[in-house]
């Protein structure tokens, strides 16, 4: 019994082949459009998503209050001596400064992140060393030590050796050991970072001894951020004071997560019912109402000629699904999403050399199927359900 | 022995513009199993809105229509159509193949999802050969003429083995060789058992057949031609 309901599924199934094959021209057109709705919503779905993955893992690393010392509007390095003003306020915490920047490789033209911090020192440093593959972190003395990302590995090829050397501005050389690599798993924080002691930074850059690039606080009562802030701020006239919370809401001024997915919901909606309208209105031609009509007289039941259209209906859709989704994921993965460049300027403002990892939340990707695929079987089966149910004698009509 | 088909009081009419037109009035007709019936009739006389009343395919204003003594609107869309597929070939009055499909493709149109056995189409190359279109199976509605359209419409209706044959008009556009090769057809099948309601307006066809019953229609009114060869019922 059971396997004759497959079977008749089968037949119905190459039945259904066949006639979306009859039709291809309108087939195809509609695959195509198809594809598209969903591979714009979903590349944006998985960009905001890639996004929002990594503002989550940057902000919880960011320090809840940075200090950096403003000239002419422009970011200059800050003295240590600030820092140690700073221990007089209460509530503070601890006072780590960095010494951090970026590098470029002219050879590999990759560029990486410099960040010269004490891991002892640092706010959940101590998880620093879990986060390593291999080696260790450098100690305090240690000169030229260093850990590297998976990236750094990667783009120097470090995977055999453990001395390489980087250009100071002045173009003399300076001369690391890597004592360390991250594990891939931490990677979207971790690819293109160079880990050092401030000393050896300082060094690579040619920041001055007693200077650092800035301050990271942290307060002993998350509460008081603000209070702190606003005390520091007093205190260090020439600083600009950053809090996690106000960066917080950079991030979402930039992209406005909330705002955009709502507006993405809304698109696909409206592309569905676009599809929607236009197969209502091109979809049962007389001809097709004629070949639905004779099905009928030769006997097919109206559930027979329903499981066909549902069957063309999702093969056309999920197709279409499948297509738009890999096309979307490699949109985002191997061309970064370029048809999104304008919408992310301001995000390239705040974490520059963003790598995007395709990502799409469970929710979102059911989300996007309840909003087309869904849609695009009703208004398939609907019409021809409607003919399917009026009287068979029209295809005799003279 | 119980009639295959029973029709009782059969009234059918459609709206129109100043009053309803009357196709079927008041029919009342009973086919013996095995009976080759001809109904006669002009141009809209109600002969194939009849025909789609005792197939199912049109519900009738009152009256009833029994086939096997089972009343077709007492069962239900599904019971109906599995009795249509099942028991009965329908041959259109006009063109009735679906022009996107191969001539094999469309014979094997009535057999249902649920039974197409393998030998299903040895036996459409086989009904094929007996309208004589054996090479075409692979060819579009399109490059056939007309008359091979309605060949392949007829050898459509013999696929699923039915007992009763319903045919409108079914000669309507062959030449006299064709139409004599299809006449004898039916009664070939006509003498393994199935059973014929013909409709024509060609009263050649009818007295062609000699075991034929012939019915006159004229304007929804059903009569038994007078003085005509048949076999009298009630
Ligand atoms: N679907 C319909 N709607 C309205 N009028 C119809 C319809 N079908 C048939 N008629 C009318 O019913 C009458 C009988 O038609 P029909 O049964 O097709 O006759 P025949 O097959 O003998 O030519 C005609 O007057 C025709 O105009
Ligand atoms: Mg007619």
């Amino acid at each position: 019994m059971a396997k004759r309901g497959i079977e008749k599924q089968l037949n119905i199934l190459d039945y259904a082949l066949s006639s979306l094959w009859r039709r291809r021209t309108k087939n195809l057109s509609i695959l195509l459009v198809f594809s598209a709705v969903i591979f714009l919503v979903a590349s944006f779905l998985m960009v905001s998503k890639a996004l929002s993955d990594r503002a989550g893992q940057l902000l919880v690393a960011a320090p809840e209050i940075t200090v950096q010392r403003m000239s002419a509007g422009r970011q200059e390095a800050i003295p240590l001596a600030h820092g140690e003003r700073l221990q007089g306020i209460f509530g503070i915490r601890r006072v780590v400064p960095r010494v951090w920047g970026y590098y470029f490789d002219e050879v590999t033209g990759a560029n990486f992140t410099v960040l010269g911090v004490d891991p002892l020192q640092m706010p959940g440093g101590d998880g620093l060393a879990t986060a390593l593959a291999r080696g260790r972190l450098p100690e305090e003395g240690e000169a030229g030590m260093v850990v590297v990302g998976q990236g750094v590995v990667e783009t120097l090829a470090l995977e055999n050796r453990q001395l390489f050397s980087l250009f100071r501005p002045d173009l003399s050389l300076k001369t690391l050991t890597v004592s360390g690599e991250f594990a891939k798993e931490t990677g979207i924080m971790t690819a293109d970072l160079l880990l050092m002691h401030p000393a050896e930074a300082r060094d690579l850059f040619l920041i001055a001894p007693g200077f650092a690039t800035d301050l990271c606080i942290s307060v002993a009562n998350s509460r008081e951020i603000e209070t702190i802030a606003r005390k520091i701020a007093e205190l260090l006239p020439d600083c600009r004071v950053l809090t996690r919370p106000q960066i917080q809401k950079t991030y979402q001024v930039v992209f406005g997560w909330r705002s955009g997915f709502a507006s993405i919901c809304l698109l696909s909606a409206v592309a569905a019912f676009i599809i929607l309208a236009w197969d209502k209105a091109s979809g049962l031609a007389p001809e097709e109402r004629r070949e639905i009509a004779i099905l009928k007289v030769l006997g097919w039941e109206t559930a027979d000629v329903l499981a066909v259209r549902f069957w063309e209906a999702c093969l056309v859709s999920g197709l279409a699904f499948l297509l738009g989704m890999l096309s979307a994921f490699a949109h985002v993965l191997f061309f970064s999403a370029f048809l999104f460049r304008p919408i992310l300027l301001g995000w390239s403002v705040l974490a520059p050399g963003l790598s995007l990892v395709p990502a799409l939340a469970l929710g979102d990707f059911l989300l996007l199927a309840a909003f087309t695929v869904l849609p695009y079987l009703a208004a398939t089966v609907i019409p021809a359900w409607r003919s399917a149910t009026v009287p068979a004698d029209s295809a005799l009509g003279g | 022995m119980s009639a295959i088909i029973r029709c009782e009081n059969l009234v059918k009419s459609y709206p129109a513009d100043t009053r309803p037109v009357s196709a079927v009035a008041n029919v009342n007709l009973v086919v013996e199993r095995e009976d080759f019936l001809v109904i006669l009739g002009h141009s809209g006389s109600g002969k194939t809105t009849l025909l789609s009343l005792i197939g199912g395919l049109t519900a009738p204003d009152s009256g009833t229509v029994l086939v096997d003594g089972v009343e077709n609107w007492q069962q239900g869309d599904q019971a109906l159509s599995v009795m249509r597929n099942s028991r009965i070939g329908f041959i259109f009055q006009f063109a009735s193949l679906i022009p996107t499909l191969t001539v094999m493709e469309n014979i094997l149109l009535p057999l249902s999802f649920s039974q197409r056995p393998a030998g299903s189409r040895d036996l459409a190359e086989e009904i094929l050969a007996q309208v004589g279109l054996a090479d075409k199976a692979g060819s579009l509605p399109a490059q056939l003429s007309g008359g091979q359209q309605r060949r392949i419409a007829i050898a459509r209706a013999f696929i699923n083995c039915p007992d009763i044959i319903l045919a409108d008009e079914p000669t309507g556009d062959l030449d006299e060789e064709t139409e004599r090769d299809i006449l004898q057809l039916f009664r070939r099948y006509n003498k393994n058992g199935v059973t014929f309601i013909v409709v024509t307006h060609n009263s050649e066809l009818a007295a062609s057949q000699e075991r034929a019953r012939v019915l006159m229609m004229r304007q929804g009114v059903l009569t038994e031609q007078d003085g005509e060869a048949g076999v009298a019922h009630a």
